[in-house]
């Protein structure tokens, strides 16, 4: 449990101890720092008015990186929370037309989200054998599916009354109010995954489940949890999305749930479970909205921005990896 | 520190190859000026719009006919001395043009033409656009009329199911069973084409036709190969289908023409992917099909969104500006069928064997 | 005599329960049944010919995907390299650069290697997660196709000769079409390989215990590297397939269907966490699959239905999948007590 960072920069672990300077979340600020330098500099429109205004709908999907990390540090997957977002903007939309207060509306997304979250998590947990991602890809079909079937033949709705989430995406100053409940809810989900005995449970099932499950921790439980919060969380993502949308279709949501891994993936949470920490997945996230917005403003082809995400994804990865190795055999060479 | 040195140099790397493309983006982007002060001074007077900044936003990337509308667009922004953005969606969806139009704003342009990829998710965003100033204008698919000023149509609706109608008529000789082969169930276009033939359908001329199915392919060939071969196995005495949308007709095309079926079809499409299915004779499985030309669409839309700017149009109906020498100028603004106003391009253009070795090699 | 009865019928439950690939079998009858019984042109040749052609490059490439499974990783990055191979080669055709079918198939599987090398040399070497390799992967090479493409498809007219492989089948002696006589092939070779060689039974050591398998002297990294490299090689080689069979290269090809691949393969009965499954199964998976597609809009589901039937079969096959393994595996135990 000592090496927790995806990305141990050092092997050497009493180094690693030493703190945040030589951790990877410090590179990612130093990153995300030389990200904003670069962007103002290609652009004379990347200004903090602008790039706030920009933000609402990448925050948004900040909300599936939360509790993406939890089903990372798993060991687990979901790719069914694009669909999720999907249904539960579908289901808000209708219910927002059928004349219930905003407040209904907003509580109602959330439950159809954390519907299609605990059905995920019970499948799973029933049949413990099943691997999430084959799980979680049929009820992505199906969830899409459902809201489809929804929305029926013009496959969109639009909201009648827009005053309600028009309220939702008001702003103080220039932060819109999404903004801090992305923060809170960041600090929130950090703190239990570093400070709670649940967090330390989520570390300890990636790193080893059957060795979680015979220290006495409920394994199936915190999965089960997990899973709903997920969807949870994706409709808190809906309900938000819909704020700046004013309704929903059939592609609403579409590959959230890649933007959401990759973006944990970026800030050192390991994809095969137990280790990462959350505050990494967001500097990164935000280091990767920026750049979006950045290169966005520059007109760049979004095929090379897609492009550059992958070899900034990759390389992250594999430039400690290969540093730790150089290192290494050159510990070897003085040996001998 | 020796560590953080690999990490940088990626870094570093990447930062290079951004740098790189931005240069590549400048680079155009002073060329096309280059080009346009050229063009400027033969510009019309009067339909100037130097100085000013137009963005065309279209349904996604990695699409002829969008690239075609945007060509159109950019020539005669150029020629006219503006400076054109092309912003062309990773995917086509409205969230992600909703991105685009929030960066448009950011870089002031004077004003946005979409084609939409849905009626009503890009309001918010697009009203935004206007409260700051922005002349916004749809082609190709509309939003809903809160969203725009004006719609540059491609056809009337009701002309486009008229054609088609008519050419099932033609085709299956007056009688028998046909089907529709669409792309998505919730595609706005497609599902007003379908609602307008339905409409013409109801002219007793028509009678004797039965349409048996709608279905749908998603305008992926796969999905589209696998609902033609049904509906031929279900409906044996099918005699035309009809495939209002370029991925199917020509995913249609295929298995009809490879099967030697006697099933002829119908549609829109694009030229260049049809034209080894057109002809009359048995060995091709497509007589004719009709479709507009993007780039003159992208030309009318480029005039609209000048004249807008200008202030020579308002978006209302019975307003008329100048549009260059195109066909059909100076075009008119008309009622649309949503409660708000559109401009139509004219009449959808036949492409039969005649003449489609001419344009398969436009677009 | 009163006692042979239950025997006999305990016999025929064992035969049943004791293969997976066998439990598979009967489901793909028993849906080929029922389909059959409501649109009986569904069991004709021809038809039956038309699924296989249709899934060629799903069911081709799920074997590649058995192989990066079986060592335990996971490639979905498969769909972009197809389609940047795919578009590469049908461009080449439009621009009248090659006009040889083999050397476009060539090409295009040349294409998916170096791509499958890429991703395999950062997982292999460069101890990068499988998944993000291949995320990252994904992002790039659809990029490419994207860029290659420039904004332009090839159809039917700008591929020429190229489109009539799919159609002829002078492989198959004139009876068997081309198509579907390269995925027998392709099933064929992997089945000898992966039972009968050296290198497949050290796919399956490394994806059971790796530990294990580096000390018994296998070059984990090697194997593990070649893997994703043929699993590149059958992406690219369905790039120029998939262009063949529809007549048109576009870069937005087979969009998200890597899902469809790793779903045939788990719904074959092989495990994501590596070591088990078999060529059988994922050709089972596969059609099962392809067949749900084919039927749906014959069987007449309402159109806007039927991506949610769909999603139900597959999760109902998966989880039926589990309850006849725990099934097997409590008889298995029944069968050791007596």
């Amino acid at each position: 449990m000592a090496g927790r960072s995806g990305r141990t920069i050092s092997t050497d672990r009493k180094r690693y101890t030493k703190g945040f300077f030589s951790s990877w979340e410090f590179v990612l600020v130093i990153l995300f720092v030389a990200i904003n330098i670069f962007c103002k500099i290609i652009s004379q429109n990347y200004t903090a008015a602008n790039v706030l205004r920009e933000m609402p709908k990448y925050l948004s999907e900040m909300f599936l990186l939360f509790p993406m990390a939890y089903i990372l540090l798993l060991g687990d997957i979901d790719i069914s929370v694009g669909a999720t977002v999907c249904l539960s903007a579908t289901v808000s939309c209708f219910a927002s037309n059928a004349g219930f207060p905003i407040g209904a509306v907003v509580l109602i997304g959330l439950l159809t989200g954390l519907a299609c979250g605990m059905l995920n998590g019970l499948i799973l947990t029933v049949f413990t054998e099943l691997p999430a991602m084959i799980v979680t890809l049929s009820t992505m079909i199906i969830y899409r599916g459902i809201a489809e079937i929804i929305l029926g033949s013009g496959g969109s709705v639009s909201l009648n009354d827009v005053s309600g989430f028009s309220a939702l995406a008001g702003m103080v100053g220039l932060f819109p109010y999404l903004f801090f409940l992305v923060l809170i809810l960041g600090v929130v989900f950090t703190i239990v995954s570093a400070k709670t005995p649940f967090g330390r449970s989520l570390y300890a099932i990636g790193s080893n489940r059957s060795a979680a499950f015979y220290s006495g921790i409920k394994v199936q439980r915190v999965r089960f949890i997990v899973f709903s919060i997920t969807g949870a969380m994706a409709g808190l993502c809906a309900v938000f999305l819909t704020s700046t949308l004013f309704g929903a279709n059939t592609t609403t949501g579409n590959g959230f749930e890649m933007d959401a891994i990759a973006m944990a993936v970026f800030g050192g949470i390991s994809a095969v479970g137990g280790k990462g920490r959350l505050a990494g997945g967001i500097i990164s996230a935000f280091i990767i909205i920026c750049l979006r917005i950045g290169l966005g403003e520059i007109n760049m082809n979004p095929q090379v921005i897609l492009i550059i995400l992958g070899i900034l994804l990759i390389s992250a990865v594999l430039a400690p990896n290969i540093s730790t190795k150089i290192k290494e055999k050159k510990q070897v060479l003085a040996r001998k | 520190m020796k560590r953080f040195l690999s990490v940088f140099l990626s870094v570093g790397m990447v930062a290079s190859v951004l740098a790189g493309c931005s240069g590549n983006a400048a680079a155009t982007n002073a060329s096309g000026a280059a080009e346009s002060s050229n063009a400027a001074t033969s510009a019309v007077a009067g339909a100037s719009a130097t100085g000013k900044t137009f963005a065309i936003v279209t349904k996604s990337a990695g699409n002829p006919y969008n690239e075609k509308e945007a060509e159109g667009f950019q020539q005669v922004i150029e020629q006219q001395g503006g400076t054109c953005i092309v912003k062309h969606p990773e995917a086509a969806t409205a969230d992600a043009q909703v991105s685009m139009i929030q960066s448009l704003i950011s870089q002031k342009v004077d004003s946005i033409s979409i084609a939409a990829n849905d009626e009503n998710a890009l309001q918010a965003s697009l009203q935004q656009a206007m409260k700051a100033g922005i002349k916004v204008s749809c082609f190709d698919s509309k939003t809903n009329k809160n969203s725009r000023q004006v719609f540059v149509n491609q056809a009337g609706t009701k002309e486009i199911g008229q054609a088609l109608m008519d050419a099932v008529y033609d085709i299956s000789g007056g009688s028998g069973d046909w089907a529709i082969l669409s792309a998505t169930s919730q595609a706005t276009n497609q599902n007003a084409w379908i609602a307008a033939m339905k409409t013409v359908m109801k002219g007793s001329k028509y009678s004797k036709l039965n349409l048996v199915e709608v279905a749908y392919g998603d305008d992926e060939p796969q999905k589209s190969t696998d609902q033609t071969q049904a509906l031929l196995s279900k409906y044996p005495n099918l005699k035309v289908l009809c495939s209002p949308t370029t991925v199917g007709i020509s995913a249609a095309a295929k298995v009809l023409q490879d099967k030697k079926s006697k099933v002829k079809l119908t549609g829109l499409g694009l030229p260049s992917e049809m034209a080894a299915y057109i002809g009359t004779d048995a060995d091709h499985s497509c007589p004719y099909m009709f479709l507009w030309n993007p780039v003159e669409l992208g030309q009318l839309s480029a005039y609209t969104s000048i004249a807008l700017v200008n202030g020579t149009l308002t978006g209302m109906t019975g307003d008329t500006f100048d549009a260059g020498n195109m066909d059909n100028s100076p075009y008119k603004v008309v009622d649309a069928a949503d409660g708000g106003t559109e401009i139509i391009l004219g009449a959808p253009f036949k492409f039969d064997s005649s003449n489609i070795d001419e344009w398969k090699n436009v677009y | 005599m009163n006692e042979q009865t239950p025997e006999k019928k305990k016999s025929l439950w064992n035969c049943i329960t004791a293969s997976r690939e066998v439990s598979l079998l009967l489901v793909l009858i028993v849906l080929c049944a029922l389909i059959g019984i409501r649109s009986p042109e569904f069991l004709t040749i021809s038809n039956i010919g038309e699924i296989l052609k249709n899934n060629a490059v799903i069911m081709i490439m799920a074997l590649g995907m058995l192989c990066v499974l079986l060592t335990g990783g996971i490639d979905i990055s498969i769909t972009s390299t197809l389609a940047f191979a795919g578009m590469t080669v049908g461009m080449l055709f439009k621009y009248k650069l090659i006009q040889s079918t083999g050397l476009g198939f060539l090409i295009a599987a040349a294409i998916g290697a170096m791509c499958g090398a890429i991703i395999g040399a950062a997982i292999a070497y460069g101890g990068v997660a499988s998944i993000i390799a291949a995320m990252g992967g994904m992002y790039i090479f659809r990029g490419l196709a994207y860029l290659v493409a420039n904004s332009q498809w090839a159809g039917a007219d700008a591929l020429g000769s190229f489109t009539n492989f799919a159609l002829s089948s002078n492989l198959g002696f004139g009876v068997i079409n081309n198509v579907i006589v390269i995925t027998i092939l392709c099933y064929v070779i992997f089945f000898i390989v992966l039972k009968w060689t050296k290198f497949g039974r050290s796919i399956y050591a490394i994806g059971s215990n790796r530990t294990a398998a580096a000390i018994s002297g296998i070059h984990v990294a090697r194997v593990e590297f070649l893997v994703y490299v043929i699993m590149g090689l059958l992406a690219g080689f369905c790039g120029a397939l998939s262009v063949t069979i529809y007549s048109s290269a576009q870069p937005n090809m087979v969009l998200g269907k890597e899902m469809d691949v790793i779903a045939a393969c788990v719904i074959g009965g092989v495990s994501m966490s590596g070591g088990s499954g078999t060529v059988g199964g994922a050709l089972l998976g596969a059609l099962i699959l392809s067949v749900i597609a084919k039927a749906l809009p014959l069987v007449g589901i309402d159109a806007i239905a039927q991506n949610t039937v769909k999603g139900v079969i597959i999760l109902a096959v998966v989880i039926l999948n589990v309850v006849t393994k725990r099934m097997m595996d409590r008889s298995n135990l029944e069968r050791r007590k007596l």
